[in-house]
This record gives structure tokens, C-alpha cells and sequence, in this order.
């Protein structure tokens, strides 16, 4: 094109410009910014498969915030932040491999330079003690979805807000369920074995187990700890059976999970009773894995998916959230996940803005019943450490592939398996 | 504490050991004949598995059928792995040794990538196996037949890797490990050596990791669980050296399983450290090394 040619190509272009805005309608109001939320997960590593299940769960209610799908339940009702003018919830996630001090870089990489207004994390306690540190640093909310050590409540941190229950509360419904089906049955536990990973989700877990058999005079036979992702859990099976307690109380990530109970397996142990302590035992690939050898395991869990008459929304979020996460229906982990969403996009929606001294507010004043969640709480309120003080758990057991709460016994959908005494 | 669970712990311990030793014999092999630590070896085992995993879902193979097949696949890794980067890195004249180390180490990091974007990062394991959670009980003594299996098959790959070492290819690999430069000179083909020698190495974690698909996890992490093992066992043993792989594998079983039995099994790398220091002190070549 000659020089020529090019100037008269430019000119009518910019005339092309100038005639499409003159002719454009007036535009509509602006919509306002998105919201940026950062969620700091496994994303690689061994825990990896949970950190994608907790992806899908946090985009999913972020989907139901800003779309129009009608949940019932709080922000069900899509739209946006009503408040905020209808403002969409932007999710960024970043990978912390796992790894508390990757977290750490994580978190603070998502606070400076993504500018995200709060902190959604993490699945690993230890991954959430620097989280929720450097959150806390920055005064930026750390939302912890399904972090269960008691610990991070009593790190004195003002911007950390846990809805779901701790392991003493867990810990707490575990030896409740022992009192009700000893009674009920007539086969009451009389000793458990506990076997655990040694950070600081397995050491608290542990910790608690033991004062609360020592104050219901159940005998602790045997308290293993294991560092987590080892080759082998063979000789702590055998420690476990030549324990042979009434009940196996594991604390455990997936891929320990899956060991220990092949490891008991090919010791010839098959325990009375399993109650877990959730996490790796409650993730489908455990199951998957596992296939037989997970018939009748309980675990504790802050969830039941059959819970839908008292909560009509599970049905339909579960509808939406399993064909995003490959057919696996909502799990303990994934609906924490939502429900931490839920609470903080509550929170931002009634602050009317992002201010972090507003949201700080707004999330120390929440108060949500828990028939406006998908979670079988009383609800959901925060104390003084940031705390839900309303978040009740449950026993579940599975049984013929699904699982089923078995306690408390007024919300039970099966009857406990409980072989105890036989 | 019975003697049954201590001989069960024993056999337990002997079994994983047999692994171990068979996993780190690949790593040493490769080390002895051109002194490159090879940094994505736990990551040649995933692939193994995952193989392993492939070919039972896609055409319903059992593992122990799949051994031959999964072998000459990693065989074939492990030349491709030589012939597209070692040979490369080798080639580089300048920091040589950093390059052979980043290049090791990018690959595991690339494989492990990979391998989660294949096949996601679920964990998975073959359920239903001619072995899968079939135990043998003698008298108070349970034995996992999939492991009984690993630990005789590790043995037997010993003892193909022993034969090999006497063939004339095996005094060709012996000559170019003690002077590489020297074999040019009487006809051996150095290039060609070492690509074979990295075949069999990689082939040798192939058949582990059959073995180990049977009854352990597969995920694209699974390496690191057995690389660190297998660096200790080598070091423990002494570089290139494969009797010294099968006894400090079999030492580095038995040394973990009575370490947990005894101590807190949190503690039970413990015992495995306490010995590669004390090797390391007393016997810095290892304990069959030559160098």
C-alpha cells in the first residue's frame, strides 16, 4: 500500500470510529467493579484433588451469588450484591502447593497485588496458621472454610472468621454418639485407638480425643502418630490391631487414609468400629480407592446431604454443584466451602461496601439461620475469636455406597452399624 | 509385644524393603555409569503406575500380565529421556554438572505437571487385580499376596540384572563406567551404552512400579513418597552399585518398620537417617561402593 493509500485507510478508520460512537445509543450506567475475593488451595501436590473440589465449590456459589438461579436460601436469590448495586463476586484462586510458607506468598501476592477484599482458604490447618497470619497482618478477613484445629481461633487474630465447628466441637459429637449408642444398643464403648498425622490438624485432633475418653472413662489403647504422605502404614496397623480397641479414631489426609485402611486390611484387622476424624476419609477418591474396605465407616462431618427436609436448598445447590465436580455430590469439605462464601458475600452485601473496617464489622455482627444455609446448624454467629458458636455436627456412616447420619438420633436418616460388643 | 507382630513387622518391613532397593537399583545404576543423579526417578515410577492403571482400565490387562509391556515402555522412556535431554546436557561444556541437575529435575517437574493434567490429581488404585486384597494367613502371620508378589518380582529383576551385567553388553557398561573415555578407543559405542544403560535403569522402576500399583495409591505425586528413599538408599549402599542397592533397600525396610514398632511411628525415618549418617561417617563410598 502506497504511503498514500495507507493515510486514506487510517483516515476511514477513524471516521468508521467516530460515526459508530455518534450513532451508539447512550450508554446504560456503568455496572459496578467486581468484587475480588481470593481462595488460597492445594491445587498441586498431594492434596491436590480436595483444592479442585474446593475450586468447583467456591465458583459454583459464586455462580449462584451473581447469576439468577433462585436458591432458597441466603443470597440465593442471585443478582449480584444488592447492596453494592448488583456487584459481581470475582474469585481469584492461587495454589499453595500445600505448603504453609507457599500459602504465606500466596495469600500476601493475592492481598497486594490482586487487591482482594477477603481470603478464602485453605483445607490444611498448617496451611491456615501463615494464611490467616499474614491476613490478619494487612487487616484483610480470612475466611476459614473447613480449617477444623481449634488452635487458629486462639491465635488472638481479629480478622479470622471460622463458620464451621472446630474439633472439639467434632471431637465432642464423636464421644456424645459413643454415650447415645452404648445406650441405645446396650454395647457401649468401653476403649478406642487413635491414630493420627502429627501437624497440627492430627496433634489437636488427638489431643482432644484423649481428654474427652479420659473424661468419659473410655481407655486409650493405643496413640500413634505418623508423618503424613509416607510409603508405608503397615507396622502402625499392626500397632492398631494388636491394640484391638473397641473403636479406631483416625486422623488422617486422603492418601493416608487410603493406606491405613489397605494396610489394616493385609494385617488381617478388620476394626469393630472406624469413626474419622472427616478430611481424607470423606473424599470420594477415598472411596473410589478404598471400595469395600470403606462399608460402614463413620466419620464426623459438619454436613449431611440428607438432611433436605430441614434445609430445602441442599437438593437444589447439590443439583447444580455435582455435574460441575465430575459427579461427586456435595461433601462435607465442598459444602463448607460454599457456606464460607455465602457468609462472606452476606457480610460484604450488608457492609455496602469493601472498606475492610465496614466488612470486619459486618462479619462480627452476622447472624444467619440455618435454614437459610445448606448446613444442618442452629446457624451461624461468630464470638469474640471469630468463631461460629452455632455450627453443630454430625455422625455419618457409609453404608451400601452413600453416606447416611446415623446421629443425633432425631435427625438420623439410618440406623447406626454397629458391631461394638458383638 | 508378641513375636508374631514382630516377625509380621519383619516381613512387612523385608517386603517394602525388597521395593526400595529395587527403585533405588535403577537410580544407582544410572548414577554408577555416568555419575548424572537422575531427579525425576520418583516421577519415572508414577508413570509406571499410571501405565499400569491405563492399560488394566482401557483393556483390562492385570498388573502382573502388564509387567513385560510396562517395562519395554519405560525401557523406551528411558532412552528417549537420554537420547532427547542427558545427551544434550552432556554436550553442554560450560557448568555441565548444574545443567545435568536442572535438566533431571525440570523433567520431574514437567512429568508431574503433566501427569495432573492428563489424569487429573484424584488418587486412584487398581481394586480389582488378581492380587488386590488377597492375604495369605499362617498361624497369627497375615500376608498381603500383592506384596509377597512385589518383593519376589524385585528379586527376580535382580537377579535379570545380574545376568545382564555378565553379557558382553554388561562388561561394555562396566567398561564405560570405569573410563568413558577410554571405551571409544576400543570400538564401544559410549553414546549407545548409555542410552541402553538408562533404558534398563528406567525399565528397572517400570517393573516397581507395577508392583507397587497393586497395592499402593497412584497419583502424580506418588514419586516423591519413594524418591527421597531411594537417594538415601543409593548414598546407603554406594553409588552404582547393585548389590549394595538390594542390601541397603532390604536394611532401609527393616530399619523403618522396627523404628515404628519401637518409637513413634512419626519418628520412623529416624532410624533410617541414623544409619546413612553413620554410613556416611564411617564409610563415606557406602557400604558396597567402590568410588
Amino acid at each position: 500500500m502506497t504511503g498514500f493509500g495507507r493515510k486514506l485507510a487510517k483516515g476511514a478508520a477513524a471516521l468508521g470510529v467516530v460515526g459508530w460512537a455518534l450513532a451508539a445509543p447512550p450508554q446504560a450506567q456503568a455496572a459496578p467493579p467486581d468484587i475480588v475475593i481470593g481462595a488460597v488451595y492445594p491445587l498441586s501436590g498431594n492434596a491436590a484433588p480436595i483444592g479442585h473440589d474446593a475450586q468447583v465449590a467456591l465458583q459454583a456459589m459464586t455462580d449462584i451469588i451473581n447469576g439468577h438461579m433462585d436458591m432458597p436460601m441466603l443470597m440465593g436469590q442471585g443478582g449480584g450484591l444488592s447492596n453494592l448495586g448488583g456487584a459481581r463476586i470475582k474469585l481469584i484462586f492461587a495454589d499453595s502447593q500445600n505448603n504453609p510458607q507457599i500459602a504465606r506468598t500466596e495469600a500476601e501476592r493475592l492481598i497486594t497485588q490482586d487487591h482482594v477484599v477477603a481470603v478464602i482458604g485453605s483445607y490444611t490447618s498448617f496451611t491456615a496458621v501463615t494464611i490467616s497470619q499474614i491476613c490478619n497482618r494487612y487487616e484483610i478477613p480470612y475466611i476459614s472454610a473447613e480449617n477444623s484445629s481449634p488452635t487458629l481461633s486462639k491465635q488472638g487474630l481479629a480478622w479470622f472468621f471460622r463458620p464451621s465447628p472446630t474439633d472439639i466441637d467434632f471431637s465432642g459429637a464423636m464421644f456424645a454418639f459413643f454415650a447415645g449408642i452404648g445406650k441405645q444398643t446396650g454395647r457401649p464403648v468401653h476403649s478406642v485407638a487413635i491414630i493420627h498425622e502429627n501437624s497440627v490438624f492430627g496433634t489437636d485432633s488427638s489431643r482432644i480425643q484423649t481428654g474427652l475418653a479420659d473424661q468419659a472413662g473410655i481407655k486409650v489403647l493405643a496413640n500413634i502418630s505418623y508423618q503424613s504422605s509416607t510409603p508405608s502404614l503397615s507396622v502402625e496397623a499392626e500397632r492398631l490391631k494388636a491394640a484391638d480397641a473397641d473403636v479406631v479414631l483416625p486422623t488422617s489426609y486422603t492418601s493416608d487414609a487410603i493406606l491405613l485402611v489397605h494396610a489394616m486390611h493385609d494385617a488381617g484387622y478388620t476394626p469393630k468400629a472406624i469413626l474419622a476424624q472427616d478430611a481424607g476419609f470423606i473424599d470420594q477418591a477415598f472411596l473410589t480407592a478404598s471400595g469395600p474396605l470403606a462399608d460402614n465407616i463413620m466419620s464426623r462431618s459438619s454436613f449431611a446431604l440428607d438432611a433436605g427436609k430441614s434445609r430445602p436448598a441442599i437438593a437444589k445447590v447439590n443439583a447444580y454443584f455435582k455435574p460441575l465436580d465430575n459427579g461427586k455430590d456435595l461433601n462435607d469439605m465442598t459444602s463448607r466451602e460454599m457456606t464460607a462464601m455465602q457468609v462472606l458475600a452476606d457480610a460484604i452485601n450488608r457492609a455496602g461496601s469493601t472498606d475492610h473496617l465496614k466488612l470486619q464489622a459486618a462479619l462480627k455482627a452476622t447472624d444467619i439461620p440455618g435454614n437459610q444455609t445448606i448446613m444442618p446448624w442452629v446457624g451461624i454467629k461468630f464470638d469474640a475469636t471469630g468463631q461460629n458458636t452455632e455450627g453443630n455436627p454430625v455422625i455419618q456412616q457409609y453404608q451400601h455406597g452413600e453416606w447416611h447420619t446415623i446421629f443425633p438420633f432425631d435427625v438420623a436418616s439410618a440406623p447406626a452399624v454397629w458391631n461394638v460388643g458383638k | 509385644m508378641s513375636a508374631a507382630i514382630i516377625i509380621q513387622v519383619a516381613i512387612g518391613g523385608l517386603l517394602m524393603g525388597l521395593v526400595y532397593a529395587l527403585v533405588a537399583a535403577g537410580l544407582s545404576l544410572i548414577f554408577g555409569l555416568m555419575d548424572v543423579v537422575n531427579f525425576a526417578h520418583g516421577e519415572l515410577l508414577m508413570l509406571a503406575m499410571y501405565a499400569t492403571l491405563v492399560l488394566h482400565q482401557a483393556i483390562g490387562l492385570d498388573p502382573l500380565v502388564q509387567l513385560p509391556l510396562v517395562a519395554a515402555l519405560l525401557f523406551g522412556v528411558g532412552v528417549a529421556i537420554y537420547r532427547g535431554l542427558i545427551a544434550r546436557a552432556l554436550g553442554i561444556r560450560f557448568n555441565t554438572g548444574m545443567a545435568q541437575i536442572f535438566v533431571t529435575f525440570g523433567l520431574s517437574i514437567f512429568l508431574v505437571g503433566t501427569a495432573q493434567l492428563v489424569f487429573g490429581s484424584d488418587f486412584r488404585a487398581i481394586t480389582d487385580g488378581v492380587l488386590s486384597n488377597r492375604t495369605l494367613a499362617l498361624g497369627k502371620i497375615v500376608l498381603p499376596l500383592s506384596q509377597v508378589a512385589a518383593g519376589l518380582v524385585c528379586l527376580l529383576a535382580f537377579a535379570a540384572l545380574v545376568l545382564i551385567s555378565r553379557t558382553e553388553f554388561g562388561r561394555a557398561l562396566e567398561a564405560t563406567r570405569e573410563d568413558r573415555d577410554a571405551v571409544a578407543l576400543i570400538g564401544i559405542d559410549r553414546d549407545k551404552v548409555f542410552s541402553i544403560g538408562w533404558g534398563i535403569g528406567a525399565a528397572t522402576v517400570g517393573i516397581a512400579g507395577v508392583m507397587l500399583a497393586n497395592f499402593y495409591y497412584i497419583s502424580p505425586t506418588v514419586g516423591a513418597n519413594f524418591a527421597l528413599i531411594a537417594y538415601v538408599t543409593v548414598a546407603l549402599g554406594g553409588f552404582g552399585s547393585l548389590l549394595g542397592a538390594l542390601v541397603a533397600g532390604v536394611l532401609v525396610g527393616l530399619v523403618e518398620a522396627m523404628t515404628a514398632l519401637v518409637m513413634d511411628p512419626s519418628l520412623k525415618q529416624v532410624g533410617i537417617f541414623a544409619i546413612y549418617v553413620l554410613v556416611l561417617m564411617f564409610r563415606p563410598r557406602g557400604l558396597f561402593g567402590r568410588l
